[in-house]
Formats: structure tokens, C-alpha cells, sequence
């Protein structure tokens, strides 16, 4: 190759590409279910899932920007004071933008499909006799009732592998209704009711917190949850203090 | 070769021309606070001091009188006055208002000489860095370790908002407002702007707006956040009218320069300036001043509509009264995303310019990079209820505005293209703008990334409303567009001064910058991702680590920049001589001498070829 067509060879290239590419899917694999909340729910395992297969499609992407730019510095840089001789006048390449345009179709394509598909999953109800839970959001705490008991609570109990419909409201202004670790979230609206559904599939403890700004207290608007047997589920709702 | 200005002054004001000759920035913040005074004394006058919209009909009078009296100590209404007595502008004001012969003294008045403005935009962005980054410092003190309370929780939440208000601005005007000013006229050939008079209102509605925003802070603060949604905007105090008056002002400053830039870029280009010959930089000031025709106006309807339901009883945003803050949270996104490429395309432009005249190489498919940057104008209007996928309006059209986001990424990934196939091959010159321009790509990769995360229904589901989404959008601004806005005044500063950027404090500052950037955000996505949510003053002991890290990442951000900032002021007059053209680029800019004179050109330029054929001498190096 002559100096005046600039060509290196592409070697250090394709191995910085690839070892980034392994060491970002590496992350993907792991760091998504060690970092996020535990898993408590069919929709929270539909997120975790998605987080891993969007980070293994990114990696490699990712990976070409950073093999690219590294390989460019070490490869192309000119570090003289004076101004750098001419490069090589390359204005188009249709191959390359062509493939490049396809690539990146591709890809978003393929996210396209995995993202309805998981979104018709996610919203998708069993429909067979759901356990509804009226939530109320008032500044700045949440109450839970259960319509058909007179039951009242601060704390949310929920029955293992039975879906639940939340029906949400507001008292005052705009709260976010976000169970941490069953992956769903609604706002909770003034004179408006919105629904979400889950199933919880594990039993334990968990989180509810408010995830839209609502004024002096937001960030303690927060309760705990938990998910319990049938069973205890309806020894806890015979215990509660009736509110009629 | 470098005569300047301010050498050639010899103090030949032109005489006359009475009270108008006087008016500066001083003038007009007096005439402000005293027209302010006077519609507060003609509101308490006049108004039913009775029941709760007296505040606030009392608070937009006022200010209102502000941004009246402000434009009138300014001079604003000068021309269109004297027009109306019969009296037009002569030649010698016309010169006196482009600043000639004015020495610095221009800079503090409604000066119409496009390269004035492009200085004071400059001022501009790094007053509203200032606020907004010792806003950031306050926040992330506020949360260095769980249950510390630096600020008090109420004046936390008003930080928030404000801090979110100002950096918006700053972003926008970051590099359009200096260098769309400065540099776009001449690279284009023009001799000024098409409406130069109109430009000067540009910046001084800004600046007017940017006087209430702050004032804001001392009237009750705006403990809402910066999107301040209904219905708890309505619990905010008069600081909301302000807020309202802010931003009904900045959509006529940012509409009066669209249509400024937008005409001055279709009737004023050189004889040979065909489209396809204008430098890229001017092609993405040209998307995004058309993009923010098109996206202001809403915001400017949602804050009078929120201003009407404060004071008149309207209930354009109230349930109770048939009306739905939905349709706030609409015009607000409606706005709120194309706003993101409103202040990202004119980085993106400057940096496709800095990697070909940094290279030596054209700008690679030309057509690719104006076509990306058009798709993504066009696409970025069709997408605002991804930032509502969780709010219950309309689930229906979830799969839709999933579809139109995630295309989003398409002309995004063509960026990156025009960028690598720009520098690919070619003799990078390892210059401060370059080494911001690298850092960009490697930030911008991020937010992209995690951007289509969030897209994702399924996983905003998770993640909206967290800490994760606040890393996203601030690798998008603080990680991309900063960086692109900092390469962008390395490149051009020299123009402006005649000298070099320091080279040795911009790189110390490169590294404080990028390294705070990573830790900050990096560790910022953690705490979501663990499900802290945004706009906490206070959290548990789970998000420890994290938001001890993010608040130290800050701090090395703020390191950089005051280095940074040192550079900026210390460089400007006694920094390393430049000469007119120091990076040996061809489009006109640089062509003309050093600062450039009152209408840029002795001749009239005429353009044979585009600005990119670096292995040829050009005739006028
Ligand atoms: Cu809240
Ligand atoms: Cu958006």
C-alpha cells in the first residue's frame, strides 16, 4: 500500500472488536440479574430477560465504536504542530453505507419484534378470576383495599400465582405506582383509574414506591409488600380490622 | 493581518441620537424592575384582592412588566418606534447599532452585528452552566451519603427544577447560539443575518427570560420539577407564574431566531453557495432551527394554558373542570422531545465539520449526513409519547410510539457512520477539538444504547421514573452534547480571539470531564437500575454506594469545567497567537481575517467547490 491511500492493516481491528464484544456480552449475561431487584413476578422476569438480550445485541455494537475509535487514535493520529498533509479524498462508498443501513435495520428489527412480542406478553391477562386491589395514592402515602372486604391497608399482601389487577387512583396530584420488584408501573391520576395486572410468582417481601414526582415528601412515599400463600393470604384478610 | 476591531476604534462614536444612544444592559434591567414595580402597583390597584388567583394574576403582571421594561431599556423598540414617528434609522445608526467602532461597550447593547451576538451567546451558555452546574453540585451534596439533608427538602425540590430549566437552555443555546451566530453567516457568506435587528431580540428575550427563571429561587422556588406537570404544578407557588412567563419568552427568543436563521440560510448564501456546497456544521443549525419552530410553540400553548387555569379560572389541565393534565403532559413532550435534537444536531454538524478539517478528509457521504440529520428531525416529532408509556393515556398506542422510537436509532447509527468514515484513513490531527470529538463518540454510544432500553415498553416499565433514565439523558447532554459544544468552541475560538484555546488546561480538563462523566452517570445507572427512583432528596441505605460515587464522579465534572472555564477566560487575550485560519480549513470563515470585520467580506465571495478538498491549495490560504 502506498502512503498516499492511508490503508492500515485491520487485524488490531477485528481483535479489539471481538474482545470488547465478549467481555460487554459477559456483562450482559450477568449484570442485569445482579443488579436489579429480585425477581417476583412473571412481568419482572420478562424485564430482566429483555435487559440481558438488548445488552447482548448492544454489545457488539458498542464494541465497534470503541474497537473503531481506539484503532483510528492508535492507527491515524498526528500529533506534529503544523497543520497534517492531505488524507485521501474518499466522499462516498455505497457498499459501505448500504451495509451499514442494513446492519442497523437489522438490528432494530429484530428489537422491533422481540419488544411487541414481550409487550404483548407483558399486558397479556389470563383473565381467569384476578384478585383486584384498589390502590389509592395521596400525599404522601398508599393505601391498598380490597374491594368485596372492607379491608384497608399500608401494606400490600398479595396471594402467590394468582393474577392481580391493581386498579389505581389519586387523592390529590400524580403519584407513580411502581411494585420495585414485579416490573410494573401505572400512574396514579386524580378522578381517573388505571390498571395494570401481575402475577406474583414468589413469595417474600417487596417494594412499592412512587416513581413520579409528587411534591414536599416524595422520596419516603414508599411501603412494604408482601407475597404470601392463599392461605395466609386469607387468614391475613379475616384479621384486618373491618372499615365499613 | 490580525487587525482587530478594538485597535482601529479610535473612539469615533457617532455623536447624537440622544436617550437610545445610552441604552445598555444597565438601562435595561432598571427599566425592567421598574416597570415590574409598576404592574405590581397597577395589578394590587385594579384586581379583586380577594380569593387564591390574586398571587398569581399579581405575579404575571409583574412579570410581564419586567420583560416589557426590559425590552424597552434595552432598545428593542427602538427601530419600530422611530418608524412610527416617521424617523426612520439613518446609516449612522444603523452602524451605531451593529457596534461600530464601540470597542467592548457593544457587547453590553442591543447590538445587531451578528458576530456581537454569537459573543454574547457565549457569555450566555457559560452563566447558565455556572447556575446550573452550582444547582448540580447542591443536588449531588444533597446526596452523598442516605438522610443527609444539606439542603432543606422543599429548596431540594426547587433545585431540581431549576437546575433541570437552566441546563435545557444552556443545552440549546450551547452551539447554536454562539457559533449559529458567529460562524454560520460567514461560512455561508452572507454579510450578517437576514433580520440582524431580530437577532439582537433573540438574545435579549433570553437573557429577560433567564432573569425571571432564577428570580424564580426567591419568590418560593418551583418545588414542582422542571416538566412541572398537572396537577401538582398547581401546588407550587407564584414561582410557577414565573416559571410559565419564562418559558413563553424563551419560545419567542428561540421563534424569532428560527425564522431568522431559516431565511437568512435560504435567501443570503454567496453566489456558488448551492445547498450542496454549504459547510455541514450550517446544515445542522438549519434542522435544528426548523425542528425548534416546530417544537417550541407547544410548550409556549401548555404554559399559557397553565397560566390561564392559575389566574382566570380556566380548566384547560384541571380534572375537576372537564380538562386532564394528560394534555399538559402531551404539549409538554411534544415539545420535550424534539427539543433533544434540537440541541443535538447543531453539535453533531460542528463535529462532522471538526472530523473532516481535523482529518484532512472530506466529510464522508455528504448526502448521508444531511440526510441522517433530517430523518431524525423529521422522526423526533413523531415520538413524544414514549415519555408517557407508563402514565395510563392511551395504552393502545404503546406499540406505535415503540415502533416510531426505536426507528429513532436508525439515521442515530448513521452518525456514527459519517463520523468513523469521516476520520477513517485519514491524518487526525490531535488538537483539543479532536480529542473532545472522541470523547463524544465514546459517551454518545452510551446514550444511545440505553436510550433503547427505555424505548422498550417492557423494560420502561422497570425503568421509568429511576436514576436510570437521569444516566441516560445525561450521557445524552453532560457525556454528548457538552463534549460535542466544548469541540465545538476549541474549533472555532480562535476565530473569535485570534488565539488557541489553551491546549494543556482544555486536555486536563478533557480527562476530569470524561472520567466524571463515567463514574457520575455509570454509577447513576446502578442506583436505577437497583430502583431508586429520580427526584429523591433522600434514600435508603441500598443506593449507598452509587450515589456516594455519582456525587464524586460530580465533583471531578466541576473540576473540569472550572479548568475548563480558566481556559476559556485566561486564553482570550493572552493565549497563543492563532492567525486567521489555523487549522488550514477551507470554507469562509476562515478566509476572512481575525476577529472578522463588520459585514465580514471587503468582496463578495464566490464559491466554485465545497469546503472540503484538502489536497488542494486553495487560492486564498
Ligand atoms: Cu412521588
Ligand atoms: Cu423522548
Amino acid at each position: 500500500m502506498s502512503d498516499q491511500d492511508n490503508k492500515k492493516p485491520l487485524k488490531l481491528f477485528f481483535w479489539l472488536w471481538a474482545i470488547i464484544t465478549v467481555a460487554g456480552v459477559a456483562v450482559s449475561l450477568w449484570a442485569p440479574g445482579y443488579l436489579m431487584p429480585r425477581s417476583m413476578s412473571n412481568n419482572m422476569h420478562l424485564t430482566i430477560l429483555t435487559m440481558v438480550v438488548f445488552s447482548v445485541a448492544a454489545a457488539p455494537v458498542a464494541a465497534g465504536v470503541y474497537a473503531a475509535s481506539i484503532y483510528m487514535l492508535r492507527t491515524w493520529s498526528y500529533r506534529g504542530d503544523d497543520v497534517p498533509p492531505p488524507a485521501p479524498v474518499i466522499r462516498e462508498n455505497n457498499k459501505v453505507v448500504a451495509s451499514w443501513l442494513l446492519a442497523s435495520t437489522v438490528l432494530t428489527v429484530f428489537l422491533l419484534i422481540w419488544g411487541l412480542g414481550a409487550l404483548a406478553v407483558d399486558n397479556s391477562s389470563t383473565g381467569k378470576n384476578p384478585l383486584v386491589v384498589d390502590v389509592t395514592g395521596q400525599q404522601w402515602v398508599w393505601s391498598f383495599s380490597y374491594p368485596g372486604t372492607h379491608v384497608e391497608s399500608n401494606q400490600l399482601y398479595l396471594p402467590e400465582n394468582r393474577e392481580v389487577e391493581f386498579r389505581v387512583t389519586s387523592d390529590d396530584v400524580t403519584h407513580g405506582f411502581w411494585i420495585v420488584n414485579m416490573g410494573v408501573q401505572v400512574d396514579a391520576n386524580p378522578g381517573t383509574i388505571t390498571t395494570i395486572h401481575t402475577t406474583p410468582n414468589r413469595l417474600g417481601e417487596f417494594t412499592v414506591r412512587c416513581e413520579q414526582f409528587c411534591g414536599l415528601n416524595h422520596s419516603f412515599m414508599d411501603t412494604e409488600g408482601f407475597v404470601v400463600s392463599t392461605q395466609n393470604f386469607n387468614s391475613w384478610l379475616a384479621a384486618q380490622p373491618q372499615r365499613s | 493581518m490580525t487587525t482587530t476591531l478594538e485597535r482601529n476604534a479610535t473612539a469615533q462614536i457617532p455623536k447624537g441620537g440622544g436617550l437610545a444612544r445610552r441604552q445598555n444592559f444597565g438601562t435595561a434591567v432598571v427599566a425592567g424592575v421598574v416597570f415590574a414595580y409598576l404592574f405590581w402597583l397597577i395589578a394590587h390597584l385594579t384586581l379583586d384582592s380577594t380569593g387564591r388567583p390574586f398571587g398569581d394574576q399579581v405575579a404575571t403582571f409583574t412579570g410581564l412588566g419586567w420583560l416589557i421594561g426590559f425590552w424597552i431599556g434595552i432598545g428593542a423598540f427602538n427601530g419600530p418606534f422611530r418608524w412610527l414617528l416617521g424617523r426612520d434609522h439613518s446609516h449612522a445608526d444603523d452602524m451605531y447599532y451593529a457596534g461600530q467602532n464601540m470597542g467592548k461597550a457593544r457587547y453590553w447593547k442591543f447590538t445587531t452585528d451578528h458576530k456581537v451576538v454569537g459573543v454574547q451567546y457565549i457569555v450566555v451558555t457559560m452563566v447558565l452552566f455556572g447556575v446550573g452546574g452550582i444547582l448540580a453540585m447542591a443536588i449531588r451534596t444533597n446526596l452523598i451519603a442516605p438522610g443527609n439533608h444539606f439542603v432543606n427538602q422543599q429548596v431540594y425540590n426547587s433545585f431540581i427544577a431549576i437546575h433541570g430549566m437552566v441546563m435545557i437552555l444552556a443545552m440549546i443555546v450551547a452551539v447554536a447560539g454562539p457559533w449559529g451566530n458567529f460562524v454560520m453567516p460567514i461560512m455561508i457568506g452572507a454579510r450578517d443575518m437576514a433580520f440582524p435587528r431580530l437577532n439582537a431580540l433573540s438574545l435579549w428575550t433570553l437573557v429577560a427570560a433567564i432573569g425571571l427563571l432564577v428570580t424564580t429561587l426567591a419568590v418560593g422556588g418551583l418545588p414542582v420539577g422542571w416538566v412541572v406537570m398537572d396537577p401538582i404544578s398547581n401546588q407550587a407557588g407564584i414561582g410557577m407564574d414565573f416559571f410559565a412567563l419564562t418559558i413563553i419568552a424563551f419560545t419567542v427568543s428561540t421563534t424569532v431566531a428560527g425564522v431568522n436563521t431559516i431565511t437568512t440560510m435560504m435567501t443570503m448564501r454567496t453566489k456558488g453557495m448551492t445547498l450542496e456546497r454549504m459547510p455541514i456544521f450550517t446544515w445542522g443549525v438549519f434542522m435544528a432551527a426548523a425542528l425548534g419552530l416546530y417544537a417550541f410553540p407547544y410548550f409556549l400553548v401548555a404554559e399559557s394554558f397553565q397560566i390561564l387555569d392559575r389566574t382566570s379560572f380556566t380548566s384547560f389541565f384541571v380534572s375537576t373542570g372537564g380538562g386532564t393534565g394528560w394534555l399538559q403532559a402531551n404539549l409538554f413532550w411534544l415539545m420535550g422531545h424534539p427539543e433533544v435534537y434540537v440541541i443535538l444536531l447543531p453539535a453533531v454538524g460542528a463535529l462532522f465539520e471538526i472530523a473532516a478539517v481535523m482529518s484532512r478528509k472530506p466529510v464522508f457521504s455528504y448526502r448521508t449526513a444531511v440526510g441522517s440529520m433530517a430523518g431524525l428531525a423529521g422522526l423526533s416529532a413523531l415520538v413524544w409519547a414514549h415519555h408517557m408509556f407508563t402514565s395510563g393515556w392511551a395504552p393502545t398506542l404503546g406499540g406505535p410510539f415503540m415502533l416510531t422510537t426505536e426507528i429513532i436509532s436508525i439515521p442515530t447509527g448513521l452518525f456514527f457512520l459519517v463520523l468513523i468514515g469521516t476520520l477513517w484513513r485519514g491524518h487526525i490531527w490531535m488538537k483539543l477539538p479532536t480529542i473532545w470529538l472522541f470523547g463524544f463518540m465514546a459517551n454518545f454510544i452510551i446514550a444511545g444504547i440505553t436510550g433503547i432500553y427505555l424505548s422498550d415498553i417492557p423494560l420502561d416499565d422497570q425503568l421509568h421514573g429511576t436514576m436510570f433514565v437521569t444516566a441516560h439523558f445525561h450521557y445524552v447532554f453532560v457525556g454528548s452534547v457538552l463534549f460535542g459544544a466544548i469541540a465545538a468552541l476549541a474549533f472555532w475560538y480562535p476565530k473569535v480571539t485570534g488565539r488557541y484555546l489553551n491546549e494543556y488546561l482544555g486536555r486536563i480538563s478533557f480527562w476530569f470531564v470524561f472520567v466524571g462523566v463515567q463514574v457520575t452517570f455509570l454509577a447513576m445507572f446502578v442506583s436505577g437500575l437497583r430502583g431508586m427512583p429520580r427526584r429523591y432528596a433522600s434514600y435508603s441505605i441500598i443506593f449507598e454506594h452509587t450515589n456516594f460515587a455519582s456525587t464524586i464522579g460530580a465533583y471531578t465534572i466541576m473540576i473540569g469545567m472550572i479548568i475548563l472555564g480558566v481556559a476559556l477566560v485566561t486564553s482570550w487575550n493572552k493565549g497563543e497567537p492563532s492567525g486567521p485560519n489555523p487549522w488550514q480549513a477551507n470554507s469562509l470563515e476562515w478566509m476572512v481575517p481575525t476577529p472578522p470585520p463588520l459585514e465580514n467580506f471587503e468582496v463578495q465571495p464566490v464559491i466554485t467547490e465545497d469546503p472540503y478538498n484538502f489536497d488542494k491549495e486553495m487560492v486564498r490560504r
